[in-house]
């Protein structure tokens, strides 16, 4: 009898074996945005009260590069700015940031930021709140 | 018993080095050889039309259709590259590494091709002044990787690649069709 | 006596089954050139070409699965949605493209990242090269990275003077997805961000 047990359990480690070498099959959630991304859409997102989209573009564009990004891709027609850098001294680590601008009202843009941290979409508030805060320096400078 | 499996060895060791023979010159690479204009009207279609940013929009949902993802568009020039990553791993190879190892008494794990990308690279220009007949060049090419083995005590790291230029005429064909129907237009070999 | 005997005959028996079974199942391991786990959670064929064509029924589920016919004219809009739908998901967007009507963008899942420790080149991985040109014949490191890309390529094309149709397609490990779930649930947030309702394809 233990000598039965002993060989189903090779077997069935043998089995538990072959699974962990199956491709990994995409969740049901795989395109579906997960709480924590819903929940930091509002800290994510801020309105600034500037003239048009390309002043604002351009605005954020001088805030990232205050920061040490390297700009990707800048759409103006859709207000898409994309740009990376390393989390210096460390250059293991990466660091991407997606910016659109959207028109909300007249004079009144809104700044929506997604930062990504090694792959990883950043949830803590803090992140989005410093961002900001450049942005607006950036953005407010050229009044000045 | 001993000779005929050194012999084997050998003969399967060769297989795979016979690649590495020939090296080509620079100056021979900037040439065009014989196959080129018959590689040209595989690839080519013209189209009789205005719309080359139609066009270039009904290539990426065709590209999509075919599993592929956009990857690059530069709209001035008319360039759009579409890549799609699969797995490519053969059943032929596997037997072969198998035999491979066997026959060197367990001292060589021959890489095999586990990774491929798959690209279509595609232009579309016009081809008159007046810009009423656009030409559509699209180029299916792909890059394989192999996975890690073993020589003895050294260990092959992972990564080797390899890269083919697809030249299968019914690819082509069956790519330019689908095009056709998409954008309504019949397209014309030269 | 007897009783003994036909005892120890049944488990001789089910321990050959069992035994066989392992047999085969290691042979069929060994046959294949003794793969690696890893090398076990790439699909395998007879010939790695099949993959660039699709065969013409998969096509054509897939289209139904991943379009969604929308009772608008807004190019600029969708577009606008979908970038916000992708910025939901966590994507990082690479092409951007208002009169070509496409949107495409990448991330990456940790599917492969190594359990212990960490590899330094796992997040340097530049995966934008086509071929990787190094001194040494050989890549290292970021190899094991590439399946953890997912892709996604969303196209916004008219299809008649009052609709347009929005096809989003997904790659995940070496795969295309599928599965008609996580486009529904794609296409729900779509649908949030426009204040629209898709309508299927027919």
């Amino acid at each position: 009898m233990t000598r039965r047990a002993v060989w189903e359990s090779i077997v069935l480690a043998g089995v538990l074996l072959v699974q962990g070498c199956v491709a990994p099959q995409p969740s049901q959630d795989l395109l579906a945005p997960t709480e924590a991304q819903m929940k930091i859409r509002s800290v994510q997102t801020r309105a600034f009260d500037v003239k048009d989209r390309q002043l604002a573009m351009r605005g954020v564009i001088a805030a990232l590069q205050d920061l040490g990004f390297i700009i990707e891709r800048a759409n103006e027609p859709l207000g898409l700015v994309t740009a990376a850098r390393f989390a210096e001294p460390n250059f293991y680590d990466v660091l991407g940031v997606t910016v659109t601008v959207r028109p909300q009202a007249e004079g009144r843009m809104l700044i929506r930021a997604n930062a990504i941290y090694n792959n990883k979409p950043i949830e803590d508030p803090k992140v989005y709140q410093n961002f900001f805060a450049t942005l607006e320096r950036s953005l407010f400078i050229a009044k000045e | 018993m001993r000779r005929a499996l050194l012999a084997g060895a050998c003969l399967v060791l060769s297989s795979q080095l016979a690649g590495c023979i020939t090296h080509t010159q620079p100056e021979e690479l900037f040439q065009l050889t014989a196959e080129s204009p018959r590689n040209k009207a595989m690839q080519t279609r013209f189209f009789e039309t205005k719309d080359e940013t139609e066009l270039l929009s009904a290539s990426a949902a065709v590209l999509q259709d075919l599993g592929f993802q956009v990857e690059e568009s530069v709209q001035d020039v008319g360039f759009l590259r579409a890549t799609k990553e699969r797995s490519a791993r053969e059943y032929g190879q596997d037997i072969g590494r198998f035999f491979a190892f066997f026959l060197s008494l367990g001292k060589f794990i021959m890489p095999v091709d586990l990774h491929q990308r798959i690209a279509a690279m595609l232009i579309a220009r016009p081809i008159n002044p007046e810009a009423t007949r656009q030409e559509v060049r699209i180029m299916f090419y792909r890059v394989v990787w192999k996975g890690d083995g073993q020589a003895d005590r050294q260990h092959i790291p992972p990564g080797q690649q390899k890269m083919e230029m697809l030249r299968d005429p019914v690819m082509y064909q069956q790519f330019f069709a689908k095009l056709s129907k998409a954008v309504f237009l019949e397209a014309f070999t030269l | 006596m007897l009783h003994n005997h036909r005892h120890m005959s049944r488990r001789l028996s089910t321990i050959s089954r069992s035994g066989g079974l392992l047999l085969v199942a290691g042979l069929c391991l060994l046959l294949q050139g003794c793969p690696t786990p890893y090398e076990l959670r790439h699909q395998a064929q007879w010939d790695s070409r099949e993959q660039i064509w699709l065969s013409e029924e998969s096509q054509v589920k897939l289209r139904v699965a991943q379009s969604r016919v929308f009772d608008t004219t807004d190019r600029r809009r969708t577009l606008e949605a979908a970038v916000d739908t992708m910025q939901d998901l966590g994507f990082m967007v690479e092409v951007l493209d208002e009169q070509l009507g496409m949107v495409s963008g990448k991330k990456f899942e940790p599917l492969e990242r190594p359990s212990i420790g960490t590899d330094p080149y796992y997040h340097l991985y530049d995966d934008q090269s086509l071929l990787i040109f190094t001194k040494s014949y050989h890549t290292w490191g970021p190899f094991w990275h590439r399946s953890d890309l997912v892709r996604l390529t969303i196209t916004v094309r008219k299809r008649n003077d009052t609709q347009l149709v929005v096809r989003a397609s997904a790659q995940y490990y070496l795969r295309a997805v599928e599965d008609p779930a996580p486009y529904q649930k794609f296409f729900r947030t779509l649908e949030q961000a426009l204040f629209l309702q898709g309508q299927l394809v027919e």
